[in-house]
């Protein structure tokens, strides 16, 4: 108790919340600019770290974190970009909501249920963190390969109307990330003597392109305004989701959040695979699955719901085994060792009010950004009043920023370009984009952790099949893909059935 | 075209494309040493292979459906496909990302945004034209180079910022 009201005096401090509150900001600023992730933010964040008392200091990082991933839902509802790639999955039925006038609602709503899978993973961190770090650390290269594996079986609900060409999408994903040096051996692939491609095809200029590049093409294609638009901008509203709405997607939350968690307790993983299964989980049970795609809200709540949770997760094996999950919490890490405070076992004895301080920090970011958000959804929504063209351009001018900045290259700029063509023709010829970034997120780790695993096992299959945890998540990757064979069979009966025609 | 040309259409160009993909592939990278080491050809030639299959099948679902899948090719979700626009963007990014590396980025802006506004959205206000043109780029520096403190690209050869 002492420990907690020390954490109290530490972390309420006017300077510790308004540093929370600057992080939150900057986050959310650099989550919602597709291309400027909330790492580079971290990484700019750190050096200012330095002359701040410890809590301060790590509610800086922690803030800008958790800006940061929710943020990404703000460009991914209103223009159809992913600001990061956790918030690809939003983008599904996100824009489509956009697209019908409910922006507001659907902005509303993802910044509510981001909070809340942000405070319900941290509740999970307080009163679990040392079993879910033993369960978590047992992941190997065996499990991890199945869980990726599992992941990606997620391409079956993400095609749309034809399986085959999701799966052709979703392989030329895991095409384009072989590109490059490969992580194992250093060796060069298929990038024919260019230095610029040994670093391979960055992923946050994929997405970019896939997203933005198509959007600007259409945008710039229609010389003025279109009636149609004209009439989307008229509807625009502004309205917060009603209470009713989320207490009847209060069971999906609740899922969503413990997935979410989960996922980014193992290290390794992250947002996107939790954000894409929850989708494809919140699309399965859904009684409306039909209208997922075209601005069910469902679509919307599971994904911000679940990469919101990954950060309380990816807290679990940082704090009590000091092993960061991805690069952002390497720079969290970074930040407390600067600190004086040492992640593992012996943290919570010698640095116990830090500890409580950090958990306090998180609630207060969350309390941050639902007030910056809720706030902001007044600011956010104009940004649907810019004459379509006008905002192409802006986009484009951004979308060219955020490739620059990632290696400071024009390579990514040219890469967005080609990329973004690519996927313009792809759409035309009515294959879909999502499973490409599925393809192009979980690739590396398949081909890693299935590599690695081989090593470990002296070339034997057997790591695969002797691991309970491997088998449990081949199995639910065998489920999913039977399912979707089995409804795709059903609707082609369906369809071949003759309709009978009544005179009357 | 109807769906089922196009899926021909895609389904020949996919498997040209795994087949010079497994080309590359088998020319280019080394195989793993045996034993635990799988190697670094393994899996971008089981993804060429997979491509191919899959090309394959399409195109044997579009011979099996024959005229019954003769839906048109466009469905009204997706974009209506126009290849004059989608070049022209192709290259305004690729001349936006040369101009960035030459005269740095407030220029390169300022060139591009004018370039577009008059040529490919045919603005004529001229209070809009100079608005955009010098509003977005100097926005955008004092945005991101002064207040978020990113480096933005510096030209080669003429550098404003």
């Amino acid at each position: 108790m002492d420990a907690f009201l020390q954490a109290t005096s530490l972390a309420m401090t006017p300077i510790a919340i308004a540093c929370i509150g600057l992080g939150t900001m900057v986050g959310l600023i650099f989550g919602s600019i597709p291309g400027l992730t909330f790492t580079v933010a971290l990484a700019l964040a750190l050096p200012i770290t330095f002359s701040l008392d410890a809590v301060p200091a790590i509610g800086l990082l922690l803030g800008t974190y958790i800006g940061g991933m929710t943020g990404g839902s703000v460009s991914s509802i209103l223009l159809g970009i992913p600001g990061t790639p956790s918030a690809a999955a939003t983008v599904l039925d996100g824009h489509p909501m956009t697209k019908r006038g409910d922006a507001s609602i659907a902005l509303g709503t993802a910044v509510i249920v981001s909070a809340f899978g942000g405070i319900f993973s941290l509740i999970v961190m307080v009163l679990l963190v040392d079993v879910v770090a033993a369960l978590a650390i047992g992941f190997g290269p065996a499990e991890k390969f199945a869980l990726v594996l599992f992941g990606l079986s997620t391409i079956c609900g993400l095609c749309g109307g034809s399986l085959l060409k999701g799966l052709v999408s979703g392989v030329l994903g895991l095409m384009i990330m072989t590109i490059g040096l490969d992580s194992i051996d250093a060796v060069p692939r298929l990038t024919f003597g260019s230095i610029n491609l040994l670093q391979g095809v960055n992923l946050l200029v994929a997405l970019i392109g896939l997203f933005a590049v198509p959007f600007i093409i259409e945008a710039f294609s229609e010389s003025k305004m279109s009636k149609a638009q004209s009439a989307r901008v008229a509807k625009i509203r502004v309205e917060l989701p009603p209470f009713k709405l989320l207490w009847r997607n209060f069971g999906l939350m609740l899922r969503c959040s413990a997935l979410g968690t989960a996922i980014g307790a193992i290290p390794g993983t992250g947002g996107a695979i939790a954000s894409f299964l929850a989708y494809d989980h919140a699309k399965r049970f859904s009684e409306k699955s039909e209208s997922f795609g075209k601005g069910n809200i469902q679509g919307v709540i599971a994904p911000e719901t679940a990469n919101n949770a990954v950060t309380g997760g990816t807290m679990i094996p940082l704090l009590s085994l000091g092993i960061p999950g991805d690069p952002a919490t390497a720079i969290v890490l970074a930040g407390l060792m600067i600190h004086g405070i040492v992640p593992g076992p012996a943290m919570f004895m010698n640095n116990a009010a830090e500890v409580y301080g950090i958990y306090l920090a998180i609630v207060v970011a969350y309390v941050w950004v639902l007030g910056l958000q809720l706030v902001g959804i007044r600011l956010f929504v104009h940004v649907l009043k810019i004459p379509r063209d006008i905002l192409a351009l802006i986009v484009m001018v951004l979308c060219a920023i955020g490739a620059w900045s990632i290696r400071n290259s024009v390579f990514d700029v040219y890469a967005m370009a080609v990329i973004g063509a690519l996927a313009y023709v792809l759409v035309a010829v009515r294959i879909p984009l999502t499973p490409i970034i599925l393809g192009m997120v979980l690739g590396p780790s398949l081909e890693n952790e299935f590599r690695t695993g081989m090593m470990l096992s002296g070339g034997s299959l057997d790591i695969f099949l002797t691991s309970p945890t491997a088998l449990v998540f081949f199995g639910l990757a065998a489920l999913v893909i039977g399912l979707q064979l089995r409804s795709e069979f059903k609707a082609k009966r369906v369809s071949k059935q003759p309709v009978e025609v009544h005179d009357a | 075209m109807t769906g089922r040309t196009q899926d021909i259409v895609v389904a020949t160009t996919l498997l040209v494309l795994s087949c010079m993909w497994i080309w590359f592939v088998t020319t280019t990278i080394r195989t793993g040493f045996g034993g635990g080491d799988i190697g670094p050809r393994a899996f971008p030639l089981m993804l060429g292979v997979v491509l191919a299959g899959l090309a394959v099948l399409l195109m044997v679902r579009c011979y099996l459906a024959g005229a019954e899948s003769a839906e048109p090719s466009h469905d009204e979700d997706s974009p209506h496909f126009t290849v004059v626009p989608a070049l022209v963007v192709l290259g305004e990014i690729l001349l936006y990302g040369f101009l960035l590396q030459k005269v740095g980025f407030l220029l390169a802006t300022t060139a591009i945004v004018l370039f577009i506004m008059l040529f490919s959205l045919r603005r004529r206000s001229l209070k809009m034209i100079m608005g955009v043109t010098l509003g977005v780029p100097i926005g955008a520096w004092l945005i991101f180079e002064k207040l978020l403190g990113i480096h933005l690209a510096n030209g080669s050869l003429v550098n404003l910022g």
